[in-house]
């Protein structure tokens, strides 16, 4: 009990020199808080405690003892925190970070040398024609066309032309008449009321995805059984494969 | 909710009197320093909302191809086939008709008769085609078309159908597209939806394009019918693809299905000119 204080004072009196010697005139804030805290903490302490007192005795040690010599003690009174205390068990300090570093450094080489070699490309199948198809005995008698017919068949592609003009401009048309007419229908619902207006300018999030048969020659026979398909027709390569192949960019791959 | 007037956004107004015009465009510039006193001073003419629907079944066949069309889709099929090598279905055919042309001409080897195939290539299209000709397809001209049945669904299938009904509009029965009165509370897009909830009594499933309307129409009500509070009504129309369903099972009578090409025989002028501004088709 009445050992203890002695020391703390002492303690407290070299901290204080200690503080003088190397802060100076620079940042006396700091020092001052530390000063007040450990005074509080001296203060706080127990007197004539033996069980506690051994502890706080040692760890008082400590901290007169180790003061500002690591900067990772930042407040007295955090005895926890100082860097004996905090670290994990030190069994692999110098082996472990060494053996990752070189095995990552490994790992960049072997990523480098392999990016930098000419990337192979995979040929697709489907764009060479096997030799079967380039035999000369396949090969179309081409008949020259007589004048009419070629005569014809320049007049109708300029007909087609026109024809495909005419029907993109009558395209363009409706479309534009079917923007008008939203635009004016929202202007109009704007004058009545602004809320009316953003209720139908925000987006409707039902309406997407929209799944809809699109039309066909025939109609459809209702209760139709449809007969059995060929199964040697289906592709040899399942659809995660095609997926997984198309996901790379710059390569060429083929379907098997 | 006070209705906010934007003078600014009226383009062409043809309601707009002249003073009207003056007023609200002193009013905005004059507005901050007014205030309130120009919210009250305003004529602003009162319009009620109506929210219609334009539901339509989408075409279930395509359209023939016009003569233009059919030509060159010939030609394009005559050119394909002049640039093309032959296939293997079609050198089958040929050594085979050559075969039959030496065997009539006498000139064929017996040796060689003995690995001949069994089928030849002609009698396999020649079963190719008893099969097609066996099945049945759909036709394209059905029987509501043939009768001319403006009721049924099944008319007209290379076309969008629109739904009309006969409505009484103050003392007059008029054909429209369907409609309801807007309530407080609820958007314009609801609205058309109920209404084609009060006229179907759920049986129609349609699935509304969007929550904007496609177009409008505005009329003032005749003198008789007009009042401190409206002068007119706004049709705000709101499109929707009929999924399945049908009024067959509704209480409805008056009723039709038509194209728009055929809209002109139900709806009033002004009413079809703003109505077709928003369909696509013939």
């Amino acid at each position: 009990g009445a050992g203890l204080q002695p020391a703390a004072v002492a303690g407290a009196q070299h901290w204080r020199g200690a503080e003088r010697s190397r802060c100076g005139r620079g940042a006396p804030g700091p020092a001052r808080a530390m000063l007040a805290a450990a005074r509080g903490a001296l203060r706080l302490l127990p007197r004539g405690r033996a069980g506690a007192g051994s502890a706080l005795l040692s760890s008082q040690l400590s901290w007169t003892i180790n003061f500002r010599g690591n900067h990772w003690q930042t407040s007295m009174l955090a005895f926890q925190a100082s860097l004996p205390m905090r670290a994990e068990p030190r069994k692999k300090k110098k082996v472990d970070p060494r053996r990752e570093q070189v095995q990552k450094d490994r790992m960049k080489k072997k990523i480098k040398k392999m990016e930098k070699a000419a990337q192979e490309m995979i040929p697709i199948e489907d764009f060479v024609t096997p030799f079967k198809f380039l035999d000369a005995s396949r090969v179309r008698a081409i008949s020259l066309l007589s004048f009419e017919e070629s005569e014809r068949r320049a007049l109708l592609l300029k007909k087609w032309a026109l024809y495909k003009q005419k029907e993109h401009e009558a395209e363009m048309e409706t479309l534009k008449s079917l923007m008008a007419a939203q635009q004016e229908a929202l202007e109009e619902l704007r004058l009545e009321s602004e809320e009316l207006y953003q209720a139908a300018i925000r987006r409707d999030e039902d309406l997407f995805p929209l799944e809809k048969e699109g039309p066909s020659y025939t109609p459809q026979i209702p209760g139709y059984e449809a007969p059995e398909g060929n199964a040697s027709i289906l592709p040899k390569c399942t659809h995660s494969e095609i997926r997984r192949l198309f996901h790379t960019a710059g390569r060429r791959y083929s379907v098997h | 909710m006070a209705r906010w007037r934007g003078a600014l956004w009226s383009r062409g107004h043809k309601m707009a009197a002249p003073m009207q015009r003056a007023l609200c465009g002193g009013a905005v510039r004059w507005r901050w320093v007014l205030g309130p006193r120009w919210l009250s001073a305003s004529a602003a003419p009162r319009w009620r909302l109506v929210g219609a629907l334009c539901l339509q079944r989408p075409p279930s066949i395509t359209q023939a191809l016009s003569p233009e069309q059919e030509e060159m889709a010939q030609l394009v099929q005559q050119i394909e086939v002049e640039k093309s090598n032959f296939s293997d279905h079609e050198i089958r055919r040929l050594t085979e008709e050559e075969q039959l042309q030496k065997r009539k001409d006498n000139t064929h080897d017996e040796e060689a008769d003995s690995g001949q195939a069994i089928v030849l290539a002609q009698d396999l299209e020649d079963a190719w085609e008893q099969k097609f000709q066996q099945f049945k397809a759909g036709p394209r001209i059905t029987d509501a078309d043939k009768r001319n049945d403006r009721t049924s669904l099944n008319r007209k299938l290379d076309r969008n159908l629109m739904l009309l009904v006969k409505e009484k509009v103050g003392n007059q029965e008029l054909w429209l597209l369907p409609q309801a009165e807007w309530q407080a509370g609820e958007t314009l897009r609801s609205t058309a939806e109920r209404a084609l909830a009060t006229l179907s009594g759920n049986c129609i499933q349609a699935k509304f394009l969007g929550n904007a309307p496609c177009g409008l129409y505005k009329y003032k009500f005749p003198r008789a019918f007009r009042t401190e509070e409206s002068v007119g009504a706004k049709i705000f129309f709101f499109k929707a693809l009929l999924q399945s369903g049908d009024l067959l099972q509704a209480e409805r009578r008056d009723y039709v299905w038509v194209s728009k090409g055929e809209l002109g025989d139900y709806l009033k002028p002004d009413y079809l000119t703003q109505v077709n501004r928003f369909l696509m088709d013939h």
